[in-house]
């Protein structure tokens, strides 16, 4: 039986993440993990793409009671792969105790997660590799200055899509849907999960931690650096984008899709989009109003499939 | 040659404020060289930057060891061993403070090697801009003024320069009257000339093959991050209200580095020692039972 979150003081006291990491104040990435170690536990080996939670541990200091490796960008998944292979063959062997058993946890961005790291996740996902994937979605190349990735929203301006005469919205593509990705490869379970809904976070982890199998995690990650707003507002960016249907919060599991925080009634996406450095070329000098109106009709037609 | 070095926190504009002076100075005649020293820390965390000022070509790179002019733009920064920011300091140094405390106060609390100069940036900052905390074209302007030989005219020029391309028109205009308050409020300095020190030669590092076990970077201590204190990232300081706190714990659910535990009464108690002051904590109480102070008030209370 899975224990269900009701309230914030229900969470699970222990922290396995101490303070005194080097990201950002107001980091909404590394809050979303937070709870997600609370819920995880001490017994969990992260397998750590290359990106800001490299600044997690800093040689010879470590937040996190468990075990931490650091690979390449595209080398999370790999990583994880060899790590249950080979607790697998020495539990199999009576050479590790069941009680050492490790959950695999692979920690990566979403430039990693969409781009170079995806195709031997994809190969992972075949082989029903047994772990856990938790991407931090701050939507660019945060670590590196804020680049272009394949998770960045059309609209939104990076260090490589700023908003030029020859391209007003930015970034022109429509993020990668990497819900749906994962899906057509039928895992174990998806979810998508927000800092600012610590209880449904929690209760997700919760259900994921009693299944085997590969099983995947978005965490919107408001990012006060790259996404330009006050630190203190992480928050309010977050309730925001579920308030206004931009980012869906939903579980996939035994081939159904379950929206399990929905917006009651949907705010207008500019709610969101005027709060933030990044999509303010849309409103100044001039208002972008088809930009604008496209990306709250890309919103509208998500949420027509469910409504 | 003049040597300024900066020091403030990711987030505040320091590495901007290095650069307005070093293009202030340039139309001002002079050559130029400005850069920031890049850790991999973030938003928050100390960062320092330098400028290079001379009438003759700028042969010198790297860091600055023993500055003319240092400009600091924090002064929780001066309570911090690791930044040590008046390090290579002497007498002949002139040392500018943004602070809200008199000189001699703030001489009792610290080693100046001589009296700072202080003027409170943040103040107008937030007068100006709105925005206590970015201290790109105050700091900048306090270093020009103190230097004496950069004309008010290319001061300007400078800020419109390095802001005019990502500020809008309103926020540029508020950020040349900021330049022109602060450059009104202080007095140019003559600054020493320091002697130029010949380099020590040091003996040549012999590098030895240790096994590969020695070499791989690899941490047996759990936990042990939370020896490194991130409290020195704040500038303002959240404060609960115990008198009002119910004791709800969205606090707690919220502060993304786990710096609030909770006491055997259920109460959310703050760890200063890491707490960053993002007010994550503040913005998000239902009551607004926490008040935001500034930093280097509540370092005291
Ligand atoms: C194969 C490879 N290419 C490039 C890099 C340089 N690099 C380090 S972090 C990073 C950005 C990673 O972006 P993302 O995965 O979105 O994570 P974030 O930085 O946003 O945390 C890049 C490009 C690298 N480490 N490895
Ligand atoms: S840049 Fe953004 S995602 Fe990266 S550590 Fe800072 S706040 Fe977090
Ligand atoms: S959020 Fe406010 S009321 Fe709730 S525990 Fe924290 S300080 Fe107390
Ligand atoms: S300001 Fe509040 S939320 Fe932010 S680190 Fe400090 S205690 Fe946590």
């Amino acid at each position: 039986m899975i224990k269900t979150h009701k309230r914030v003081s229900d969470l699970h006291p222990e922290e396995i993440i101490t303070p005194g990491t080097g990201l950002c104040a107001g980091c909404g990435g590394l809050e979303g993990l937070r709870l997600a170690l609370k819920e995880l536990g001490k017994d969990v080996v992260i397998c750590n793409a290359a990106g800001c939670f490299t600044l997690l541990s800093v040689y010879p200091f470590t937040p996190l009671q468990g075990s931490w490796l650091y690979t390449t960008m595209g080398g999370p998944v790999p990583a994880a792969q060899g790590i249950r292979d080979a607790l697998d063959v020495q539990l199999k062997k009576g050479k590790l105790p069941s009680q050492e058993n490790l959950q695999v946890l692979v920690v990566a961005g979403d430039g990693s997660s969409n781009d170079i790291g995806l195709g031997p996740t994809s190969a992972a996902l075949h082989r029903k590799l047994d772990f856990i994937y938790f991407c931090y979605d701050n939507e660019a190349y945060g670590n590196t200055g804020f680049q272009l990735s394949a998770a960045s929203p059309f609209g939104s301006s990076t260090q490589t899509s700023p908003s030029t005469h020859e391209h007003p919205a930015g970034a022109e593509k429509m993020k990668k849907n990497l819900f749906d990705i994962w899906k057509a490869q039928d895992p174990t379970y998806i979810a998508t999960v927000s800092p600012r809904e610590p209880i449904d976070l929690s209760n997700k982890f919760a259900k994921a931690k009693t299944m085997s199998g590969p099983r995947m995690f978005i965490c919107m990650s408001p990012c006060p650096t790259g996404w330009g707003f006050d630190p203190k507002d992480a928050h309010v960016i977050a309730k925001l984008a579920v308030d206004t249907g931009i980012f869906p919060i939903k579980e996939y599991f035994e081939g159904k899709v379950v929206h399990t925080k929905r917006p009651r009634k949907r705010l207008p996406v500019e709610k969101f989009l005027e709060r933030q450095k990044r999509f303010s070329h849309l409103f100044y000098p001039e208002r972008c109003e088809d930009v604008i109106s496209q990306i709250q009709k890309n919103v509208d037609d998500y949420w027509s499939h469910f409504e | 040659m003049i040597q300024v070095r900066f020091h403030g926190r990711g987030g505040q504009g320091i590495k901007t404020a290095s650069q307005i002076l070093g293009s202030a100075a340039f139309n001002s005649g002079f050559q130029a060289q400005d850069f920031p020293l890049y850790g991999a820390e973030r938003r928050g965390a100390p960062i320092v930057a330098f400028t290079r000022i001379s009438p003759t070509p700028i042969l010198e790179r790297g860091p600055i060891s023993n500055p003319n002019l240092l400009l600091i733009g924090d002064e929780t920064l001066l309570n911090d061993s690791q930044v040590a920011p008046l390090c290579g300091a002497d007498e002949s140094t002139i040392v500018f403070v943004n602070s809200t405390k008199s000189t001699e106060q703030i001489q009792k609390q610290f080693p100046f090697p001589a009296a700072p100069l202080i003027l409170d940036l943040t103040d107008r900052c937030q007068n100006f801009l709105g925005k206590g905390h970015i201290l790109s074209t105050a700091l900048a302007t306090a270093g020009a003024r103190i230097l004496g030989n950069i004309d008010l005219k290319d001061l300007l020029e400078a800020v419109k320069m390095e802001l005019g391309q990502s500020l809008k028109p309103e926020t540029l205009q508020k950020n040349l009257e900021l330049t022109q308050d602060i450059f009104h409020s202080l007095s140019p300095c003559t600054i020493p000339e320091k002697p130029i020190k010949a380099l020590a030669s040091s003996p040549l590092i012999e590098l030895k093959q240790t096994p590969v076990h020695e070499a791989a970077p690899i941490i047996l201590a759990p936990g042990n991050m939370a020896l490194r204190k991130t409290g020195n990232w704040r500038m303002q300081r959240p404060k609960i209200d115990y008198d009002h706190c119910n004791k709800c714990l969205i606090c707690y659910a919220r502060c993304p580095e786990g710096t609030i535990k909770i006491d055997e009464d259920g109460r959310p108690q703050i760890d200063y020692e890491h707490c960053k002051g993002c007010m994550i904590c503040a913005q998000e109480c239902p009551g607004h039972f926490i008040q935001t102070i500034r930093e280097s008030e509540g370092a005291h209370e």
